[in-house]
């Protein structure tokens, strides 16, 4: 199995566990806004940020036309390709809303991920910490590192 | 809604180009990706209409380096300027560490851009930000034009600027300004976020 890599450690286990029972092939744990939590399988040709954007995008959209539907928050989308398949949601969790994004290929199928999906909710649930409301602490000279790094990227531009 | 992980120390902030159609909020990006390192920064993905008009957002990742010990990341966003997609426009806007307005310097385009910095306000106090605090910084675009077509940073700043925003000329085809821009906003958001901790 490739290795998942994680920002928050907490989600390590239930995502481990998620994608060996629903044989997927790239799975990506967010923020509603796109930030990525944990992912597994992406590769360059994949890349992560972009799928990122684009799930949050597409909750963020699917969740507006629910409140004008006045529909409660949709569940879930599948999208049945040839090759692929894709689930997208969004569920709660002690740190707020969190978005799971996953592809699929022929040895797995909606409704096997559709029901450790449940079960990884659960998962996430029991292991999340709530949110630590900690500032990150800048050094007074910040401005400095963040000019230099600025130059850096600009080529000399500011 | 920044992202901070202090066991990586790593810090991830959005950034939303804002403004009216055409004053140059997809070429800031632009800009910015055809001329950082490519190890900088990730794939730009524009959702486009086939007249290669914003339909739902640009996207750039950046990797501004290490501040302060943390693996500093911004992610730039720009909506779609047009009226019509209104509704879009809100939703990119969700979870913004702050904003660039980008103003169409053209005098013809004043109401345009009065209307978008008004629906700006709307879209955010309707999100619950309140606009006293978060960063935004106002950039002036389309100086290069002649200048009997164009208002002066003064008087732009008199018109549009009365929250005293920080401002900035640019010409964002030729780059003039970009980084400027990018710069104080980056930094008003760092400052933010150490300040108040992320939400």
């Amino acid at each position: 199995m490739k290795a998942i890599k994680t920002v928050e450690p907490w989600a390590l286990e239930p995502l481990e566990k998620f994608l060996a029972e629903a044989s997927a092939r790239l799975c990506l744990l967010t923020t509603p806004t796109g930030q990525v939590i944990a992912q597994y399988g992406f590769s360059r040709a994949v890349d992560v940020i972009s799928a990122a954007a684009l799930g949050a995008g597409i909750i963020s959209s699917s969740r507006e036309m629910a409140v004008m539907l006045e529909e409660p928050a949709f569940d879930a989308l599948n999208h049945q390709g040839e090759r692929h398949g894709i689930f997208l949601a969004e569920f709660s969790s002690p740190r707020g809303g969190l978005v799971v994004l996953i592809v699929y290929g022929p040895e797995s199928s909606p409704g096997l991920v559709q029901l450790f999906f449940e079960e990884f909710v659960r998962d996430i649930d029991a292991s999340c910490p709530p949110p630590a409301h900690q500032a990150p602490v800048l050094a007074a000279d910040f401005e400095k590192e963040l000019n230099d790094n600025l130059r850096t990227l600009s080529g000399g531009d500011v | 809604m920044s992202l901070v992980n202090f066991t990586s120390r790593e810090i991830t902030c959005k950034i939303v180009y804002y403004g009216p159609g055409r004053s140059g909020k997809t070429t800031n990006l632009q800009y910015i990706y055809g001329n950082v390192p490519e190890e900088r920064r990730g794939k730009m993905v524009s959702l486009a209409t086939t007249t290669e008009r914003t339909l739902f957002f640009d996207f750039l990742p950046l990797d501004l380096g290490s501040i302060s010990g943390f693996t500093t990341r911004f992610q730039l966003y720009t909506v779609p300027g047009q009226i019509y997609y209104a509704a879009t426009r809100k939703l990119v806007l969700q979870g913004a560490d702050g904003v660039v307005f980008v103003v169409d310097s053209q005098a013809r385009q004043l109401d345009e851009n009065i209307n978008s910095l008004r629906d700006l306000q709307e879209n955010l106090i309707g999100e619950g930000v309140d606009i006293r605090t978060l960063p935004i910084v106002l950039q002036y675009n389309k100086q290069d034009l002649p200048k009997d077509l164009i208002l002066t940073q003064e008087e732009l700043d008199q018109v549009i600027n009365f929250r005293g925003y920080p401002s900035f000329t640019a010409d964002a085809r030729g780059g003039k300004g970009v980084f400027e821009t990018l710069k104080r906003v980056s930094e008003e958001v760092l400052r933010g976020l150490a300040a108040k901790g992320p939400a």
